[in-house]
């Protein structure tokens, strides 16, 4: 029952997005001279930590490079193909257990705040480039004799190639992967998310 | 053109790439020197030595002489004695074992420039024709005596092959008692030494790297302990990749001792552990506590009276005093119960000196040479001590027009060599 409940929704989904992308549908291209708007982006999915050297040689048999990732951008959408904006949200870079030379145990979790300005280019209709920089506010959280978190700043950028579907005239379903590197600490953190886009303000 | 483009992507891409550089302390087995026959040599053969060589073949890699001398660790019950040989060129040295097979004196290790990532390995030999019985005889040496080193040098892990010969000249300068001081407890970690600094294990390389005293970096931990580092955070510069970011003192000595390793895979030492290697494994004579923190000194004054007392009990030649290197850390140190009478390093002006009763005084080297105000410093039956020199014309400089009575240094073995070649 709880199967088929899923089957009817994704079909409802199906239905619903092809219906609406009959009419002309959500582009990031510019439509016409001298209309502007603000998009939002908000993306949730997961990611990976693929720098090397992350965790103590030690512990590195315990390290999860597993981690989710959820973002916001505004982007502002002028009447010329480069678009400016901010991103920002949260990420775990990776997270680790271990246990002491007494079997007391604890763990460690990176995550980070990025926060950073992003341009971007439509290629085609529907697949976009994004590239931005600034500074990702990382946290370390430990579990280890005693609880401690530690934060600090390091500069980072971002570049990411998404494709949407539009679903209506100012709204889009995306799927972006994307690549953030806080530099300054060598973290790197590949991710896959899906992303509801959303042309909230025109003028 | 797109098939260009995209190869310059690709190129662009794989430059951009960060290196990372490296130069491993070289394999170093010699069966001849292994030999069960080989010998170690005596003090006296070591002590004679010692001295200033001009290098004939060589020369265009290590310059145009060398000064050779012993250092040593103790470990335990036992002593190591290594040769050290510190050259004019590219901040060279070598650091090689010496044994004595039959009447030849064998000589092992290896070399390093540390201006770049050059090393390798080095086999030494003074047999009879060279002059080996004038060092293995029981008799002091005389001017006659005439001896030389010959042997070959490799790059990398390659069986040497390349000549090298040097012949002694005269013997060190050693007129007037002369600091050479190790910054970061030897070096930094940046010019990859086999060690990381503000390490147990750099400690006990620096003497081997010329130094006859240290500068230690002290920290506090969230929880109080007095630890060796460098900056105020954790970083990519000085520790392993361990998810823990930020101020040092955000994290208690449990914290750091289980999951942080500095570079080359040490753990971040307790200033106890590490005046503990200083008192009872090196022959260091000068410990500087540079403070790096803002805080009561109390606990770091204690530790350094329990081991300067330490010292003396054992008949070791050592001062362990305070560096002072700002206002700050000055009103903490005058806030010490008699600090008149604490033995401290003071890097601010004169008159600050004076204040804190300082045995020291240590300005930066860029206020230039100060022979005056050096003079008026040693007048006052105190020391002054130079710090950071690390270019080799600049040490030469400040020894052959100065009148410090120490100089600091990433480089030591470059002040080594321009001191004890002095004239």
């Amino acid at each position: 029952m709880q199967k088929n409940r899923h089957l009817i929704f994704f079909y409802f989904l199906l239905f619903t997005i092809t219906a609406y992308t009959q009419e002309e549908g959500f582009t990031s291209q510019p439509t016409k001279r001298g209309e502007y708007s603000l998009v939002a982006y908000i993306s949730g999915g997961a990611g990976y930590y693929i720098s090397n050297r992350g965790v103590p040689h030690q512990f590195r048999s315990n390290i999860s490079n597993r981690g989710r990732i959820g973002t916001v951008r505004v982007m502002w959408h002028p009447d010329h193909l480069l678009k400016v904006g901010l991103e920002t949200g949260y990420l775990t870079f990776y997270t680790y257990s271990f246990e002491d030379s007494v079997r007391n145990s604890g763990n460690v979790r990176l995550s980070a705040t990025p926060l950073l300005v992003e341009w971007t280019m439509a290629v085609t209709k529907r697949i976009n480039l994004f590239a931005g920089s600034g500074v990702y506010f990382l946290k370390t959280h430990l579990d280890y004799a005693g609880k401690t978190s530690s934060t600090q700043v390091s500069v980072g950028w971002m570049a990411a190639a998404s494709y949407i579907h539009p679903l209506s005239k100012d709204i889009g379903l995306g799927a972006e992967i994307k690549w953030m590197d806080a530099a300054e600490t060598a973290d790197g953190f590949i991710s896959a998310q899906v992303q509801l886009i959303w042309k909230f303000i025109k003028w | 053109m797109k098939q260009l483009i995209t190869i310059a992507y690709i190129l662009l891409i794989v430059t951009s790439c960060r290196r990372e550089f490296v130069a491993p302390v070289p394999n170093t087995d010699w069966d001849l020197f292994n030999s069960p026959t080989a010998v170690r040599l005596t003090r006296l053969t070591m002590n004679k030595m010692e001295g200033i060589y001009s290098f004939g073949a060589g020369a265009d890699v290590f310059g145009d002489s060398t000064a050779l001398k012993w250092s040593y660790t103790v470990s335990g019950n036992d002593t190591s004695y290594k040769l050290s040989m510190f050259c004019e060129k590219q901040a060279a040295y070598f650091i090689l074992e010496g044994k004595r097979l039959d009447t030849s004196i064998l000589l092992n290790g290896y070399w390093r420039k540390l201006v770049n990532t050059e090393t390798g390995r080095v086999r030494l030999t003074i047999n009879q024709v060279n002059g080996s019985n004038y060092l293995i005889s029981p008799s002091p040496l005389n001017s006659n005596n005439k001896f030389a080193v010959t042997g070959t040098f490799s790059y990398g892990d390659a069986v040497p092959d390349r000549p090298v010969n040097i012949q002694y000249n005269r013997s060190l300068n050693r007129t007037t008692p002369f600091q050479i001081i190790a910054h970061r407890g030897g070096g930094r970690t940046a010019d990859i030494l086999p060690a990381s600094e503000n390490s147990i294990e750099i400690l006990k390389l620096a003497p081997q790297l010329g130094s006859t005293g240290v500068e230690i970096d002290v920290r506090l931990t969230k929880d109080g302990i007095p630890i060796l580092y460098h900056d105020a955070r954790l970083n990519e510069r000085l520790v392993q990749k361990s998810g823990l970011l930020g101020p040092i003192e955000n994290y208690s000595y449990a914290q750091l001792n289980t999951i942080v390793r500095l570079k080359n895979g040490e753990r971040i030492p307790t200033l106890r552990d590490a005046l503990i290697t200083i008192v009872v494994n090196t022959p260091l004579n000068l410990v500087w506590l540079d403070i790096k923190y803002h805080g009561s000194l109390q606990t770091v004054a204690a530790l350094q009276a329990e081991f300067q007392q330490k010292a003396n009990n054992m008949g070791r030649t050592l001062e362990i005093m305070i560096g002072i290197p700002d206002e700050e850390v000055q009103k903490n140190f005058l806030a010490l119960p008699n600090s008149a009478s604490i033995p401290s390093i003071n890097e601010l002006s004169p008159e600050k000196v004076i204040q804190t009763n300082s045995k020291v005084w240590a300005p930066r080297w860029t206020l230039g040479l100060q022979n005056e105000e050096v003079a008026a410093q040693q007048a006052q039956g105190r020391r002054a001590y130079v710090w950071t020199l690390d270019i080799p014309e600049n040490i030469q400089q400040f020894i052959l027009e100065g009148r410090f009575d120490g100089i600091l240094s990433n480089y030591p073995s470059v002040v080594a060599y321009y001191h004890y070649a002095k004239k």
